[in-house]
Order: C-alpha cells, then sequence, then structure tokens
C-alpha cells in the first residue's frame, strides 16, 4: 500500500533528522559498489507481527555513529560502534513504526536488532515493492524494506 | 551534593548519549556507572550504590522489566529509583511499568529536557530553570 512507503520515509527521515541531524533526499543515487553493505532487521510481535529491514553501506553506519556520538567521523570509536549505532537507530524506529502502524493500545515486543554484512550490494526494489522505501542520506543511497506476516498494515488512525 | 547514576542500555552508542545529556543537562550527577544488561547492572549495584539508574527495557540475558522486578523483591535495592528509557510506546506497557515500580519513563528518541525534567526530582538541578514536560516524558 502506498501509505507503507511513504510512512517509512517520513518515519526514517524524521528520526533520522532529531536523532543525528542527518537529512534524506528521495534522489535515488546509484548505490556504491565500492563500499560494503551491511543488512540491519529488528522483528515486532504483537497482535500483528513483521520485521523491519534496512540495508546501506558502511559509509552511512559511520555517519550515523559520529553524529550520534557527537564526534569527528574519523575518531577511532566511529568504526567500533557503527553497527551498534545503526543497530539502535532501527531499534528506535522500529518503536515508532509499530506506534505508527498500529496505535499506542497494545503491547509489542521488538526483538534484538541484528546486523550482518552482506555478501553483495542488495537489490534495490522500491520501484515495484509498496512495502519498501528507498531514500538518499548524504549521497548514500539507502533501503528500508517492511516484511509483514499476515495482512498489510495501514497506519493508525487512516 | 552531587549523586551517582547507572546506565543500564545494552547499545553503547545510547549510553554515551545519556552520559553525555546528564554531563550538559545541568544535574546533580557524581559518577556514572554503565551496564549492558541486567545481570551487569546487579553486578554494579553490588559493587557500589546508585541514586537512580536509567534502564532500557528491550536487552538480551536480563531485560529491563526483569531487572525491575527482581530489584523491588530485593530489600536492599528496592528503594532505588528506576527510569526506564525505551522505545515502546504502549500505553499497557507503560501501565505495566508503573506497577512494578518505575520512577518514570522517557521514550526514545529523546530531547535532553526531557531526561532532565525527569530526573530534576532525583538529582537536583545547579540552576534553577523550568522547562514544561514533553509528552513522551512521565513521572509516574
Amino acid at each position: 500500500m502506498p501509505q507503507t512507503k511513504t510512512t517509512l520515509k517520513e518515519l526514517f527521515s524524521e528520526i533520522l533528522a532529531n536523532l543525528a541531524f542527518m537529512f534524506t533526499d528521495d534522489e535515488e543515487s546509484e548505490p556504491s559498489d565500492q563500499d560494503v553493505w551491511l543488512e540491519t532487521s529488528v522483528r515486532y510481535l504483537g497482535p500483528n507481527r513483521g520485521t523491519l529491514v534496512f540495508h546501506c553501506p558502511r559509509r552511512f553506519t559511520r555517519g550515523l555513529a559520529a553524529n550520534l556520538l557527537g564526534v569527528d567521523p574519523e575518531a577511532p570509536q566511529v568504526n567500533d560502534q557503527s553497527e551498534d549505532a545503526v543497530r539502535e537507530f532501527m531499534n528506535i524506529l522500529c518503536g515508532q513504526l509499530v506506534t505508527q502502524f498500529f496505535g499506542s493500545q497494545d503491547i509489542y515486543n521488538l526483538s534484538i536488532p541484528q546486523c550482518r554484512v552482506l555478501p553483495e550490494v542488495p537489490e534495490f526494489i522500491a520501484a515495484r515493492d509498496p512495502n519498501v522505501a528507498s531514500l538518499s542520506v548524504d549521497g548514500s543511497r539507502i533501503q528500508l524494506v517492511h516484511l509483514v506476516e499476515g495482512e498489510t498494515p495501514s497506519p493508525a488512525g487512516a | 551534593m552531587s549523586h551517582d547514576v547507572l546506565i543500564v542500555d545494552d547499545s553503547v552508542t545510547i549510553r554515551q548519549m545519556v552520559k553525555k545529556t546528564l554531563d550538559i543537562a545541568g544535574l546533580n550527577v557524581g559518577e556514572v556507572y554503565e551496564a549492558s544488561n541486567g545481570i551487569e547492572a546487579l553486578a554494579q549495584l553490588n559493587d557500589h550504590p546508585v541514586a537512580v539508574m536509567l534502564v532500557d527495557i528491550n536487552m538480551p540475558t536480563m531485560n529491563g522489566i526483569q531487572l525491575l522486578t527482581r530489584m523491588r523483591g530485593n530489600r536492599r535495592l528496592k528503594d532505588i529509583p528506576i527510569v526506564i528509557v525505551s522505545t515502546e510506546g504502549s500505553r499497557q506497557r507503560i501501565a505495566e511499568l508503573e506497577s512494578i515500580g518505575a520512577f518514570g519513563y522517557v521514550r526514545k528518541p529523546f530531547h535532553p529536557e526531557q531526561l532532565r525534567d525527569v530526573l530534576k526530582p532525583l538529582l537536583g538541578v545547579k540552576d534553577h530553570a523550568t522547562n514544561e514536560n514533553d509528552a513522551e516524558g512521565a513521572l509516574f
């Protein structure tokens, strides 16, 4: 459903801006094949169940970690903590997304986010899938995939 | 008089962000200790008492609710104020946290002012500026 894609984009952009002072745009830059790509996923379980999957290049995670920590991107802890930063970002995003989609009445438990290195650049499928959003952040292409178990949700109150 | 704080979160990034927020918020904070789950937190509390704890819910090994429940059943630990700092926004969950003795709740992502406003009654502030509480931070 078109609302899912829009909600993913809007929430991601809002949280990234408020938390890390990083800004998105819709321009779909070419995904870099010169960088390592990461996949971070977090599952939500409650009356509805699903998984949020995030694909980004390592460069994005370093920028995120540096901004969250308020340090220079070349600082040593940025490399060490870049995966932790993106896991925590996904934890926060998923919590907000669940509220946006399903409201704040029911309890949803989130899994511990998992991050892994991908063997190659992921396939970008946003153009043909309403549950997928693609954005650019500081020239880095990223992709958010919402995998729903059962019926595709629409945002709460929609 | 300054007060020691224990931050319990499996994300080292969040622990550092919270620590930085405590630094700049003008609160009377002494030592700041860290733990990455409930088990580590209990071990820290064996070594040094603290005035307040900031605890995430979603952690491996022992999560925040398990930690809170364990502490409330321990005579030595039961009165340590615990502020939950979490991504969850369910009203049922917040009510559950209140029922098992959480002092307050701050939802991630949070503004430094939200954390300061919840911690002010516990730690005191170095200045007398006041702010209205945001809807995503609450005292129980």
